[in-house]
C-alpha cells in the first residue's frame, strides 16, 4: 500500500485515537459543533481502523515478501552449486571419452594401418557409410 | 455524501498491493549448450585404418553428444526440483 510507504504508522492510530477522544471533548463545546465533531469523529474512526488493518496486512506481506526474497535466492544458490555439479560431470564424462578414442586411434595406427595395402574399401561400402552419416534433411 | 465520497476513495488505496519477488530463468552450464557437431564421412579413396579412424570419431561424437543430452536432462530435473522447492 503506497499510502504507508510514505506516511508513518503512528499517524494513522493517531487518527483512531483522535476519533475516540473528539466526541468526549466535544461535550464542552458549543451545542452547534457537536454534529460536525461527531461525523468528522465517525469518519476518522472509520479511516484509522481501515488503516490499522491495512498496517497489519501490509506487514504480513512484507514479512511473505522477505521469507520468498530468501528462499528465491537460497534456490538461485541452488541451482548454481547443482550447474557446477553437472558441468563437471559433462567434462570428466567427455574427457573420458576422449581418451578412449585417443587409445583406439593409436591402435588404429598401429594395427590396422598394416592391412590398408591389403584390404580395398569398395565405393558402396563408403556409399553407405556417408549416406548415413549425412545429417537428415527436412 | 462530499466525506463519504473521500472517505471512499482512501479505502480504496487499500487495494494496490504488489508482490515484487521474482526469480530469475536458471542459466545452464555452458558445456551443454554447444551444438553436437556433424558426422564425419568417408573419402571415395578411403583406406581401412582411416574407415577405422572415421568410425572411431563418429562414435566418440556421439557419445560426447549423449553426455550432453544426458546433462540437459540432469539440469533439467535438478533445476525442477529446486523451482518446485520454493512455494
Amino acid at each position: 500500500m503506497w499510502i504507508l510507504s510514505f506516511l508513518p504508522d503512528w499517524i494513522f492510530y493517531a487518527i483512531l485515537a483522535l476519533g475516540f477522544i473528539a466526541p468526549v471533548f466535544a461535550r464542552f463545546l458549543p451545542p452547534i459543533y457537536k454534529p460536525p465533531v461527531q461525523i468528522v469523529s465517525i469518519l476518522m474512526i472509520v479511516f484509522g481502523l481501515f488503516m490499522a488493518g491495512a498496517i497489519h496486512d501490509n506487514a504480513a506481506w512484507v514479512e511473505r515478501v522477505n521469507e520468498m526474497k530468501a528462499k528465491v535466492a537460497e534456490a538461485e544458490a541452488k541451482g548454481k552449486e547443482a550447474n557446477v555439479k553437472v558441468e563437471t560431470k559433462v567434462v570428466t564424462k567427455t574427457q573420458v571419452i576422449k581418451q578412449k578414442a585417443q587409445i583406439v586411434r593409436q591402435y588404429i595406427d598401429r594395427e590396422i594401418t598394416k592391412y590398408d595395402s591389403q584390404c580395398v574399401i569398395p565405393k558402396e561400402f563408403v556409399k553407405a557409410h556417408n549416406d548415413a552419416a549425412e545429417v537428415p534433411e527436412k | 455524501m462530499k466525506y463519504l465520497v473521500i472517505a471512499l476513495l482512501l479505502c480504496l488505496i487499500g487495494c494496490s498491493t504488489t508482490v515484487p519477488v521474482t526469480a530469475k530463468f536458471p542459466e545452464a552450464p555452458n558445456t551443454i549448450q554447444q551444438q553436437c557437431p556433424p558426422l564425419q564421412k568417408l573419402k571415395d579413396d578411403a583406406k581401412l585404418s582411416e574407415v577405422a579412424n572415421t568410425v572411431t570419431l563418429n562414435y566418440s561424437t556421439y557419445y560426447e553428444c549423449s553426455v550432453k543430452v544426458d546433462g540437459w536432462i540432469e539440469w533439467y530435473q535438478v533445476q525442477k526440483q529446486i523451482f518446485e522447492s520454493v512455494k
